[in-house]
């Protein structure tokens, strides 16, 4: 019922937040209108980082305490992640054919990274779906997710050098709605869509983990069932076996 | 394309992708608690 | 004797006993050394037959014929165990999940230190540039690259080993993971080639040196986990 309300509480912020976005706030002076598309690209890498963050932690945590319950957060976390990570890309390519002139540059290392954070955990969650009991699953997901969260510092570094040698004067970086200089309510607008974002965010994770455990209770109930069937003796015996 | 096309994908595929989302959550929920009833 | 030292023996043991049966399986190695030796005779044809275009991509060729050639290697290592369930038999003795993986893992290195050297022969040969003049840069390069690579390598080889659908699932989850190296790697063999001229020579190193002791403990602390399976 709480997970209702917070539902309906999202909606009505993330539509507030689109109206703002898209027709309150003014367009920026450089940009235009198609730096109205970093409000939700920038909140939507943000929220991919935290989903994938909790991904992260709910598999030590499993590996630790080896409560089932951990590994649903992580599902919910990976599949919530890579959804919000699609959306960064493609509001990145979106700002990026207006503003560069092209869909994809090389040289801009938030989108390189975030490209291979996507790649990272689709493949966590493809390997998931590789093996079907629970507990072998949650601890071979947790080790992948585990070395998947340690490698994406070291891609954050190593795309940020590799950018540098190229001194190219883009004329427009993403960042620079994050510029500390930026107006106020360019900002104001940001935090807002990033709050609206996170409520969703929220009810998303909520009821995915919702989801993860009543399948994780379907796949106990199913295999208990298939134990019993093949215990009790076959209803259907013929005549003759009944006989012997 | 014009500037407002690209934010027009860019908002149109965002959204309508927490709308789909939303919808899919709801289906797979409908349908571990449909089996569940059916199971018992 | 100290229980690191113990670890240490029996890290090489297994070593020995993985890169032995490689080499004795001369076939397979054979076979992944001239694999990468047609994947870059293929890069030839895609990017040639201007010398001059291929000279310049000849760090990234080396390195991805050196990539694609190595996760072939790296995954070979541990279907030696599969066969007759020695992994789970590796495990059932006293011995820390760590030497386990320090030892396949070293013995992945010594494949890929092959593998590496000779790719960076070839091309030299094949793409005409000069790896004499800087081998020493060269080498260090290959050898840094070959330790993350098998370290990342033998995690993954090891994490799907008795998985369905393994061909497809190592790439797709070793790939991402090394992005780093192989970018790390190619800056560092175009500096050494071209006789370092923004410096940036030993920054490269640094951060291959800095990818291999993270994927080295990350591999070692979690390895020990696959094995309770």
């Amino acid at each position: 019922m709480k997970t209702r309300i917070l539902g309906f509480v999202a909606l009505a912020a993330v539509a507030v937040m689109l109206v703002v976005a898209l027709f309150v706030v003014p367009a920026d002076l450089n940009q235009g209108d198609a730096q109205r598309i970093m409000y939700p690209h920038v909140a939507s890498a943000w929220l991919g980082y935290l989903s994938f963050g909790v991904t992260a932690l709910a598999g030590i945590l499993w590996l630790w305490k080896r409560d089932l319950r951990f590994d649903a957060v992580a599902v919910a976390g990976a599949e919530i992640g890579v959804m919000f990570t699609a959306f960064a890309i493609w509001g990145g390519m979106m700002w990026g054919r207006p503003i560069w002139g092209v869909f994809w540059q090389w040289e801009d290392p938030r989108l390189t990274t975030t490209a291979l954070l996507l790649a990272l955990y689709v493949g966590y969650l493809l390997f998931r779906r590789l093996t079907d009991d629970p507990e072998r699953r949650a601890t071979r997901a947790a080790i992948v997710g585990i070395v998947a969260a340690v490698d994406i510092p070291i891609v954050h570094f190593s795309v940020e050098w590799w950018r540098g040698l190229h001194q190219t004067a883009t004329i427009g970086s993403p960042d620079r709605v994050l510029n500390p200089a930026a107006p106020m309510v360019f900002v104001g607008t940001l935090l807002g869509t990033l709050a609206a974002f996170m409520l969703a965010w929220l009810y998303f994770m909520i009821r995915r983990y919702q989801l993860a455990r009543a399948e994780l209770g379907r796949e106990e109930q199913v295999r208990r069932e298939r134990i019993e069937a093949a215990r009790a003796p076959h209803p259907a015996a013929s005549p003759t076996e009944v006989a012997r | 394309m014009t500037d407002a096309g690209y934010v027009i994908a860019a908002y149109g595929v965002i959204v309508g992708g927490l709308a789909l989302y939303t919808l899919s959550l709801w289906r797979r929920l409908r349908a571990v608690q449909r089996a569940d009833d059916e199971g018992r | 004797m100290s229980a690191l030292r113990a670890d240490a023996r029996i890290a090489l043991e297994i070593a020995r006993k993985d890169a032995v049966g490689e080499l004795r399986g001369r076939h397979a190695i054979v076979s992944t050394l001239f694999f990468s030796a047609v994947l870059l005779l293929l890069f030839g044809f895609a990017l040639g037959p201007d010398s001059a275009r291929l000279a310049a991509a000849a760090p990234g060729l080396l390195w991805l014929a050196v990539v694609f050639a190595g996760m072939l290697a790296v995954s070979r290592l541990h279907l030696l165990e599969t066969d007759d369930d020695a992994l789970e038999q590796l495990a059932l003795y006293p011995i820390s999940r760590r030497a386990i993986y320090a030892g396949k893992a070293l013995a992945g290195l010594a494949v890929m230190l092959l593998l590496g050297l000779l790719v960076l022969a070839a091309v030299g040969i094949l793409f005409a540039v000069d790896v004499g003049a800087a081998w020493l840069p060269l080498v260090a390069t290959v050898v840094l690259g070959a330790i993350g690579i098998a370290a990342v390598g033998t995690f993954y080889a090891g994490v799907t080993v008795r998985l369905r659908a393994r061909e497809v699932m190592l790439p797709l989850l070793m790939l991402p993971v090394l992005a780093p190296l192989l970018l790390a790697a190619v800056k560092a063999t175009a500096a050494a080639l071209a006789g370092d001229p923004f410096g940036d020579l030993g920054a490269w190193l640094q951060l291959l040196v800095a990818f291999d002791v993270i994927m080295v403990v990350a591999g070692a602390a979690t390895y020990g986990y696959l094995l309770e399976d």
